[in-house]
């Protein structure tokens, strides 16, 4: 039954906005308005379960040509994803010049850039500009983290 | 009004202003160089960089971003064959052929004269536009506005490039998105799950930079191995009597035309720079030439989609409501500097609403000044390896959007949606409707719960009003076209890819 990709899509989108439905019957009433908070999110559960039953009905297979991304590269991004992650994480432990610097250089390094003395000095340069910018010419304070400026 | 456009004008060519609108080039230029970022990426990296400025310089700034994006857009197409997003396909048919028999530089010229050109007359006709429009919305009341942001919406659902039914999945979760936060009227913590950060909602930056340039990020990833361009010969840029004889024809025609396209939500720039190019081809006297280096074929949907962009700041203008992805996140720029667009701007803030259309005017210039001589540097930028480059793509996304928040909550979300935009990308759900929906729906909701106020909870009230019914007659038929649209599909496809 599900051997399409729209049909997966459908079921899957059809979850979605039973969830939001359920979520939205759940909302407190309020009793002295005519129009209460529920009414827009119900009427948008039910439009979305509209459509994705027209999905699932649907002939249109977009122009067909999916191109399967081979499992190296979905592991490289993966990777990146871990890099990202890990960079949120720190932000505002290690500060913004000490996290951003170690991304840029062990991101572009892991993505295939080994050109080393360029890539240190992009590392370094870059966040220390948009420090700058930001906190001279801004006024934004970026975290500061362990470094005493 | 003439005195309006002066104050502006003041404001504009000042030596601080001048400054601004130059830096908003650049970095708008360069963003849009890097495939598949555009203007609408452009904008919101900027946002947290205008906070806090001067509204007017914030809007020079903008104005030099905005142009800058759509030109670095062209400036891709033209140098790598790689349009940065569907607007700049019609430029790489006789761009990317110009550029390969060595006369690039020839062809940057032409776009840039040409996007001028297009800027200019459609910035004139958006000078009278506006103002007309902004007189009748005035008039609008809560039925109008809820029937015009519904018609807004299907318009680009079905426009759209992708499966109609998956545009308007796309809107409709969009809408969705815009309902988490605290409800404006009665105060319910709406799926919220209890977390302090979802009480506004979702900063509209998180979810633009996310499914846009964090999802493109993936594509960047994916072909990080690619050899960077090398383009060490531009060519001379000069270009002789005979091509500005060629040119004008094809760019004040296509000004207009794209003018008029933008102003209708949803259709935009696709539309405008396709319909040029296929336009002028049918018109020119030697069709053959295009698509090997024809200076009209290139001319002509530059001029088009810089037209449409102006176009499309009618509606945002003269109503307060976006009808593109790209001008949904000009909204919500200058709703950071604290401006409103809508029928009231003009006559409230005069200066603001001048202002703008100011900035517009010398963004425009600007981007030619600086461009011609400066495109050989540029080109320079397509020489940054890839993997440098998506480092640095990916900090600039979360600095943006770490700037306006300071809380790194909004940058995990941010890296959700990246994560969404990507998994839409790959079964190609297109993310406009998903953005401007999401942008749309606060102000949506709102004005059909006032409507239904005011009618005691009566849905006549949107018959009764003749502007809401005709504006939901055409949401309705524009449902009802591209079904019809589809089933003929195939053959169309056929036949215009004959045809191109």
């Amino acid at each position: 039954m599900l051997n399409t990709l729209n049909k997966k899509m459908s079921l899957f989108l059809m979850i979605v906005s039973i969830v939001y439905l359920i979520a939205s019957f759940r909302l407190p009433a309020y009793t002295y308005v005519p129009v209460d908070a529920d009414v827009v999110p119900i009427s948008l559960g039910f439009i979305l379960l509209t459509l994705s039953i027209a999905l699932f009905f649907s002939k249109e297979e977009g122009t067909g040509q999916q191109k399967a991304i081979p499992k190296k590269e979905v592991m490289v991004i993966l990777a990146v994803l871990g890099f990202v992650l890990l960079y949120i994480f720190l932000l505002e432990i290690l500060g913004f010049i000490v996290a951003t610097a170690l991304f840029i250089f062990f991101c572009s390094w892991f993505l295939g850039y080994k050109k080393f003395i360029t890539n240190v000095i992009v590392a370094l340069a870059i966040p220390l500009f948009i420090y700058l910018l930001f906190s001279n010419f801004l006024k934004i304070t970026l975290p500061e983290g362990m470094l005493p400026f | 009004m003439f005195e309006g456009i002066w104050t502006g004008f003041q404001v504009a060519f000042s030596a601080q202003g001048l400054l601004f609108v130059f830096i908003g080039a650049i970095v708008g230029t360069l963003i849009g160089m890097i495939p598949g970022l555009g203007p609408i990426t452009a904008i919101a990296v900027m946002i947290p960089i205008t906070y806090g400025m001067d509204p007017a310089m914030a809007l020079l700034l903008m104005a030099g971003v905005y142009y800058g994006a759509a030109y670095g857009g062209a400036a891709s197409s033209i140098l790598l064959n790689a349009p940065g997003e569907s607007m700049s396909v019609p430029t790489t048919f006789d761009g990317y052929p110009m550029a390969k028999q060595g006369k690039a530089g020839k062809a940057l010229a032409v776009a840039a004269i040409a996007s001028f050109v297009g800027g200019t007359i459609s910035v004139i006709l958006l000078t009278f536009f506006a103002p007309a429009l902004a007189k009748v919305a005035v008039s609008f009341g809560p039925p109008e506005y809820f029937a015009l942001m519904l018609m807004g919406l299907t318009a680009v659902a079905s426009f759209s490039d992708d499966s109609t039914i998956k545009s308007l999945i796309s809107a409709t979760v969009g809408l969705m998105l815009a309902t988490i936060g605290i409800d404006s009227q009665t105060g319910t913590m709406r799926y919220t799950f209890g977390n302090p950060n979802l009480l506004e909602g979702i900063d509209f930056l998180v979810i633009a930079l996310g499914l846009f340039a964090l999802a493109e990020v993936c594509s960047l990833i994916l072909e990080r191995k690619e050899k960077a361009a090398n383009m060490n010969k531009i060519g001379s840029l000069r270009l002789t009597k005979e091509d500005y004889r060629e040119m004008a024809g094809p760019m004040g025609r296509q000004s207009v035309l794209g003018f008029l396209i933008g102003v209708l939500p949803g259709a935009g720039g696709t539309i405008a720079s396709f319909l040029a190019y296929i336009s002028e081809k049918k018109l020119a006297k030697k069709p053959e030439e295009f698509g090997k280096g024809s200076v009209r074929g290139l001319a002509a949907p530059e001029a088009a989609n810089n037209g449409s962009s102006s176009g499309a700041f009618v509606p945002l203008l003269g109503l307060g409501i976006p009808g593109s992805g790209t001008t949904a996140v000009m909204l919500g720029a200058l709703i950071v500097l604290g401006i409103q667009p809508g029928p009231l701007l003009m006559s409230d803030h005069p200066d603001v609403f001048w202002g703008v259309i100011a900035s517009m005017y010398i963004g425009n210039i600007i981007l030619l000044i600086l461009n011609l001589p400066l495109i050989p540097l540029f080109a320079k930028i397509l020489r940054v390896p890839r993997p440098l480059l998506t480092s640095l793509v990916i900090i600039f996304c979360l600095i943006g959007v770490y700037a306006i928040s300071f809380s790194t909550f909004d940058l995990y979300l941010l890296v959700a949606f990246g994560i969404l935009g990507f998994l839409m990308a790959l079964v190609k759900f297109p993310p406009a409707p998903l953005l401007l929906a999401f942008i749309l729906g606060g102000m949506m909701e709102q004005s059909l719960r006032q409507a239904l106020t005011i009618s005691n909870g009566s849905f006549s009230i949107f018959v009764e009003s003749p502007i809401a019914l005709s504006l939901l007659a055409v949401a309705l038929l524009s449902f009802i076209v591209p079904i019809l649209k589809n089933r003929k599909k195939k053959k169309y496809d056929v036949d215009n890819q004959m045809e191109i």
